[in-house]
């Protein structure tokens, strides 16, 4: 039975037996493939990080039209007062306006807890839909109605006649998931339910002439991202619908309509993708990030093979290599044998350590938030490109085991998340950021853009290394004595 | 009434007692919770503080359970066992608060009897509840002084003459908390007092310890830091004195003031102490007496804010700036006597006039509730029209939009402060009042 006929995904835990905890090297990985990890209860020390909420805040957010109904304690939501700057800046670049997304709280309070919180959420959902006439409402559920039971679904589907808006369900509760990847498929999972069925208004919406490719973005890519591919995929002849982040609602269901779909990451993507292939026969291509030199190449090189313009794409790639090749002369010298520690989600990770290498850097550490059959194919081009072997981490973030790490393998610069930078940059370690929607990260021009970062930032890394002199992070001095991975739970299974 | 509440002002308890433990010295938490409460502090902080996120162990450093179905099911004691076992191997404080959730409360695990083993003469770790569903982030702030009140402070300490605790700035949902604590300690300094403020550089966990030894506690807010103030009475002991947050001169003279009177000092030493601050106030100020009247920056004003400021920085541009303000909206969730005293406060401005007072914390609410206000004080005979015009908003950055429709200036100082960077700014005090100054007048003349 398809995933999407039930009320919510399933956890990626369950459904890709997706893990948070190893520890070792490269060539464990590379070697014993998903074996190393261990699926659940996985620290006897851990730290607390994100939870599945937060990047899904980051798609709904974007949404046009749509109105964001957290259902849950006050605090969950309040992300989103992070998260807005990047949708200010979204509708910025796309549009010219800057315009703040729209979130809302039911607030649940102690006598909400005792009592169930149904009525209040059918309450705000029909006051929604008559102040703001959405579109779109997300009806999304903390913890809290995880917990006391509330039936959001039943409410929503009961009301739902009477509701001008699409209220979308999504399932967002922390304590459900460790994996916050399981974000991507909460929201998918109600934009592929609701919005795109068969409705009298989406079959009236004109196919495309031309061949068109969906190109999905779940907010890892900023609009500078977004057009560096867009540029590439025109030189395939291509028109290119970016879903789902700032898509229109009464546009999501063009994405049926599309030649192909196109993923920038296996870990955003394969729930919504298999399922467009399954219901609706659209094929797609969820391999490699089109992140570094080789990598955008061979995702390139993917898509034109599904339009047989191999031949075309070869040029292509040939004139574009060159050309960057050339530009990124004047740091290559500067980059040689500088050593690297990056860490982000898994496939930015790996593909950014590729890229890294390809520019000239030694890559002496990496630490993915999570592991899939996904990314087996990363860790063998990377363990192919360094050569060399060296530690390996998967963790959801656990900054104790990162410092520890820097400590011992004591890099040059480290590539961070967002919030990830901070251990790297207290042991006075140059840093740059691994994602930002502004900056630009993605394609050939990516490349470039990055490398321009790095050289300045190691140019003069002065802010890192003076604050590292005046202040501590919070470990003790004896757990940089131990095995950065000593709490980290053996498998009780065979390994 | 509404059942929801647009962008809230806010986040919840725990969040609060987040950033008030992160704000502690040589503190560290220990988040009985499941994954995301950490990062969804962090990212509250990096979008609504200031720029300011986490600390010495703020952000996603911080060490927790993350509790999932499993201790939902069975139970997280032993989890949160296992983990302050761990981390007081791993992670490097003097003080230990363990801080519970919304989830871990309805489960209703027993953290008392988890930490009990644990608490000696070398290990100090106490707990709150905290789960989110009890309130707003200020209460979160209130849940942990409580607890450090009564688990932590010695008892039975003799009182020191001149030493006195002040409360009533929630660290980080306060942006300017570390610059307005600082700027009040200064203050009280010139009194001769010893001013135990528990969260800026200058404060010190053995200070914290020894609060018990205040003569006086003083809370520069009509709601928050009173539940401290009433638990450090009967606890410890010690009598309290409440004043609105004070912001430039009139709110500084009355402060001094009470406290003087509070603490019994000496009449002549507390009206010597303003004279001076006075004085050296009004001469900084006088050099833009040129450009204040010629370039006629007076500004009908709309404050948009937490109890706290919305009540502080209404009073300063009525009593010190020769301000109008129009309307106040008092943004967080108040009790009716809270209410109350906010209203009496407000009007008792001193020129008598009272502006129209809204308690409202729903975005939408509080932009029609404004804008209402204007267009209503609007009169027009022909081509003459006398509007509520030059203006001047101050609230959070959520207030832009209005701003923009009012066409009026606007800065933000209430939380969410997403468009400034922050680090020890502060507005309390004599000099606090000029530096509301500068940031308003340069917000008006940012173009120039």
């Amino acid at each position: 039975m398809s995933y999407f006929l039930q009320k919510e995904p399933p956890r990626r835990e369950q459904r890709l037996n997706a893990c948070i905890a190893s520890g070792g090297n490269l060539s464990d990985m590379t070697n014993r493939k998903m074996r190393c990890c261990v699926p659940d209860g996985e620290r006897t020390f851990t730290q607390n990080n994100i939870c599945l909420l937060l990047p899904a805040l980051g798609m709904m957010n974007s949404i046009p039209n749509s109105v964001v109904l957290m259902h849950g304690a006050v605090g969950c939501g309040s992300s989103s007062h992070g998260g807005n700057v990047g949708v200010r800046a979204g509708n910025n670049h796309r549009w010219g306006v800057i315009k703040d997304g729209t979130w809302l709280s039911t607030a649940l309070n102690e006598s909400d807890v005792i009592c169930g919180g149904e009525e209040k959420l059918e309450a705000a959902i029909r006051e929604i839909d008559e102040h703001y006439k959405p579109m779109i409402v997300f009806v999304v559920t903390g913890c809290v109605p995880g917990i006391i039971g509330d039936d959001v679904d039943g409410v929503v589907q009961r009301i739902q006649p009477e509701i001008a808006a699409n209220i979308l369900p999504v399932h967002c509760e922390g304590f459900k998931t460790k994996i916050w990847a399981t974000a991507y498929d909460a929201v998918y999972h109600a934009i592929g339910r609701v919005m795109l069925q068969d409705t009298s208004e989406n079959l009236a919406l004109k196919k495309p002439e031309k061949a068109t490719v969906n190109l999905m973005n779940v907010s890892s890519m900023g609009r500078v991202d977004e057009l560096e591919l867009e540029r590439l995929l025109h030189t395939l002849g291509l028109e290119v619908n970016i879903f789902p982040v700032f898509s229109k609602p009464e546009k999501m269901y063009a994405m049926t309509h599309a030649d192909l779909s196109i993923s920038t990451c296996p870990t955003h993507d394969d729930y919504l993708l298999k399922h467009l292939q399954e219901k609706y026969g659209i094929p797609f291509v969820l391999k490699h990030m089109p992140i570094g030199i080789g990598n955008t190449s061979e995702w390139l090189r993917n898509v034109a093979a599904f339009f047989q313009l191999e031949n075309q794409v070869e040029k292509i790639i040939e004139e574009e290599e060159a050309e960057l090749e050339t530009a990124l002369q004047e740091f290559k010298a500067f980059f040689k044998g500088k050593k690297v520690f990056v860490s982000a989600g898994e496939f930015r990770a790996l593909a950014t350590a590729i890229l890294l290498a390809e520019l000239g850097f030694e890559v002496v550490a990496v630490r993915s938030f999570h592991h899939d059959e996904f990314a087996d194919s990363e860790y063998e081009k990377l363990s192919k490109i360094t050569a060399k072997d060296f530690p390996l981490n998967i963790a959801n973030c656990q900054p104790f085991e990162e410092a520890n790490l820097i400590r011992r393998v004591k890099p040059d610069l480290f590539l961070g998340h967002m919030n990830g930078n901070s251990t790297a940059a207290k042991l006075g370690i140059a840093t740059n950021v691994i994602y930002n929607v502004g900056l630009q990260f993605v394609g050939y021009q990516g490349a470039y853009q990055l490398a321009r970062r790095l050289y300045r930032q190691l140019t003069n890394p002065g802010f890192n290394q003076n604050i590292s002199k005046w202040v501590q992070l919070p470990y003790s001095e004896d757990w940089y004595q131990q095995d950065p991975f000593a709490h980290i739970k053996q498998s009780e299974g065979e390994v | 009434m509404k059942h929801f509440i647009e962008r809230p002002r806010f986040t919840c308890a725990l969040g609060g007692a987040i950033a008030t433990v992160t704000a502690l010295p040589r503190a560290i938490h220990i988040l009985h919770a499941p994954p995301g409460c950490a990062g969804n502090t962090a990212w509250t902080q990096m979008g609504g503080c200031g720029l300011q996120v986490g600390g010495y162990c703020g952000g996603i450093s911080i060490p927790g359970t993350n509790v999932q179905e499993r201790e939902v099911v069975f139970g997280g004691s032993d989890r949160l066992q296992e983990q302050i076992q761990n981390t007081l191997k791993v992670m490097d404080a003097d003080l230990y608060v363990v801080l519970t959730s919304c989830v871990t409360e309805i489960i209703g695990d027993d953290v008392d009897s988890v930490i009990a083993p644990f608490q000696n003469d070398e290990t100090q770790i106490i707990s709150a509840e905290t789960g989110g569903f009890k309130g707003n982030s200020y209460l979160g702030y209130e849940i942990v002084l409580e607890s450090i009140l009564k688990n932590y402070v010695t008892r039975g300490e003799a009182t020191v003459k001149g030493r006195v605790n002040l409360w009533g700035i929630a660290p980080s949902f306060d942006v300017f908390w570390r610059g307005n604590l600082e700027g009040l300690r200064q203050l009280l300094s010139r009194l001769g007092l010893e001013v135990n403020t528990f969260f800026t550089m200058d404060d010190h966990l053995d200070g914290i310890r020894h609060a018990s030894s205040a003569q006086l506690n003083i809370v520069v807010s009509d709601v928050f830091g009173w539940q401290a103030a009433k638990i450090s009475q009967e606890v410890h002991g010690i009598p309290y004195v409440v004043s609105p947050l004070p912001i430039g001169p009139s709110a500084s003279d009355l402060f001094l003031r009470r406290v003087g009177e509070a603490l019994g000092l000496s009449e002549e030493l507390i009206e010597a102490v303003i004279t001076t601050e006075n004085q050296r106030y009004y001469k900084l100020l006088e050099p833009l007496t040129d450009c204040y009247n010629d370039m006629d920056l007076q500004r009908y004003a709309a404050v948009v804010g937490d109890s706290n400021y919305a009540t502080a920085i209404t009073a300063f541009l009525e009593n010190d700036f020769g301000w109008l303000p129009q309307v106040i909206v008092i943004t967080d969730t108040l009790m009716e006597e809270q209410q109350e005293r906010i209203v009496n406060r407000l009007s008792s401005l001193k020129s008598g006039r009272i502006p129209k007072i809204i308690f409202k914390g729903d975005l939408t609410d509080i932009a029609k509730s404004i804008k209402e206000h204007w267009e209503g004080s609007q009169t027009r005979y022909g081509k003459y029209v006398n509007a509520l015009s030059p203006a001047f908003v101050v609230g959070s950055s959520l207030d832009r939009p209005l701003a923009q429709e009012l066409g009026a200036a606007h800065l933000s100082i209430s939380f969410p402060v997403s468009n400034r960077a922050v680090i020890d700014r502060g507005y309390t005090g004599y000099q606090g009042g000029l530096r509301l100054i500068e940031d308003l007048i340069s917000a008006i003349i940012v173009n120039r």
